[in-house]
């Protein structure tokens, strides 16, 4: 089915919520998904160009999901571009923007490490934008689904009081002037608004992350702009560059405007904050 | 001869899983205020159950008002303004209109005007007429929203609970909707 045919479909069903059939072959199912990617490119990069981007950005993820509220992407940068910032997209989440990572003077870009919900069989696109402005995409097919009323793994009073704690970890050897790998936890429930309470039977009100800012020694590592579809206490491995020794701090900001702030001092080989 | 023996496995099998998939539940004596993605009971006092089979037989037949009582997936409010909101398109089975909040244990008194009204204009207010109400499988909606339309005074409701993934099992197409609105009708 052509695009326009499929828009055309659509409009005609949107008077009065009747009737056009639609047989769902798996043609019409691969149409649908590209079409839907079409229409995301116009939403999140409206009048950009986005070239192929192999070679230049790796997107990682399991074909089919164990757990579908804490789907592991790793986002790979192999090639020497400058890349500014990387969008992950789960085009079938109805808020497909799933992150938006962007990387700061003393990042180390290489590797980053994200769980997501994943609320359906989707594509998946990484998005990376080079210092010159250009865009390189590159898709998974994910089979995962629920992931977004999926209740949350620890119970909602717990994940409450240790809101906004955070944890540390070096995962490899600190050397001024190195780049290092470090795994940060956050304690955050990250109610997306469509998960119920066992206990009540209630829908859990939305309260989830809107940005984490990660700087070291005043010099911005990473900043993290998300919403509903980062998993219950996110885990986020990503890489910087320390010049120094020096302190590692991290801003978390949600949707209640709630902020909540840890500094590390480093070097350290596991450092926490009270979790 | 032939034929009735291939049927046979199929009949065996619709019947061992709908008694499995009711498990033993009992229709609440009110709305459902549970989780609505549980198991369903195999009842609905007042109204008919049917499977895919028989619904498009009755599509076919006549003019059965087929309603969806699928929730609409609301945009959480906190997120950021230039982010994008876009839920998939609501898939449903042809013919169908499709009525967000027409089956939650607690209604919004605008959603109760609108379901009255959507039954009435389309029967030309005969309570006569067919009316089949669905969502999903293991859904609880579609069971409230027939409640309430046997409470309306609809005598032929017909409860589809395998709802729109028993539709598509069964070979049918779907269609795609939008929100039901009066106005447009």
């Amino acid at each position: 089915m052509g695009m326009m045919r499929r828009y055309f479909l659509i409009a005609a069903c949107g008077l009065g919520g009747i009737v056009c059939t639609h047989v769902a072959s798996a043609d019409d199912e691969a149409d649908a998904r590209s079409e839907r990617w079409a229409e995301l490119q116009r939403a999140i990069f409206p009048g950009r160009t986005i070239s192929e981007g192999a070679g230049v950005i790796q997107l990682d993820a399991p074909p089919r999901a164990l757990d579908a509220a804490l789907v592991p992407f790793t986002i790979t940068l192999p090639s020497d571009k400058q890349i500014k910032s990387v969008v992950l997209v789960i085009d079938n989440n109805p808020g497909p923007l799933a992150g938006r990572f962007t990387f700061g003077a003393a990042a180390d870009p290489r590797s980053l490490q994200v769980r997501m919900r994943v609320n359906s069989y989707t594509n998946v696109h990484a998005v990376a934008e080079d210092s010159a402005g250009k865009l390189y995409a590159v898709q998974k097919f994910v089979k995962a689904s629920g992931g977004c009323s999926a209740p949350a793994g620890s119970n909602d009073e717990e994940s409450t009081r240790n809101l906004g704690q955070m944890k540390l970890k070096l995962v490899s050897e600190f050397a001024p002037g190195e780049p290092v790998q470090a795994q940060l936890m956050i304690r955050h429930p990250n109610f997306n608004g469509m998960q119920m309470d066992q206990l009540t039977r209630l829908y859990t009100p939305p309260h989830f992350i809107r940005t984490i800012d990660i700087t070291y020694d005043d010099q911005p590592v990473l900043r993290i702009e998300s919403d509903i579809s980062l998993s219950t206490d996110p885990v986020i491995a990503f890489g910087f560059k320390p010049s120094t020794q020096g302190k590692l701090r991290v801003e978390v900001t949600d949707s209640k405007e709630q902020s909540f702030v840890r500094e590390f001092a480093m070097p350290a080989a596991a450092v926490s904050s009270t979790l | 001869m032939a034929a009735a023996m291939r049927r046979l496995p199929l009949v065996l099998l619709v019947v061992v899983s709908a008694a499995a998939s009711s498990d033993g539940v009992k229709e609440p004596e009110g709305f459902w205020s549970g989780p609505m993605n549980s198991t369903v009971p195999a009842t609905i006092a007042g109204g008919k159950v049917i499977q895919a089979k028989e619904l498009a037989r009755l599509l076919k037949q006549g003019k059965p008002l087929v309603i969806d009582v699928s929730n609409e997936s609301k945009r959480p409010p906190g997120m950021a303004p230039d982010a994008p909101w876009m839920p998939l398109p609501q898939e449903v089975i042809p013919g169908s209109v499709w009525l967000p909040g027409a089956g939650m244990a607690d209604i919004a008194p605008e959603t109760d005007v609108l379901f009255r009204k959507l039954l009435s204009q389309t029967t030309g207010d005969d309570h006569e007429h067919a009316v089949v109400i669905y969502c999903h499988e293991r859904c609880w909606l579609s069971w409230n929203a027939a409640k309430r339309a046997i409470g309306y005074g609809y005598r032929q409701v017909h409860w589809f609970p395998e709802g729109v993934e028993g539709w598509r099992a069964a070979g049918n197409t779907t269609a795609i909707a939008k929100p039901w609105t009066p106005e447009a009708r």
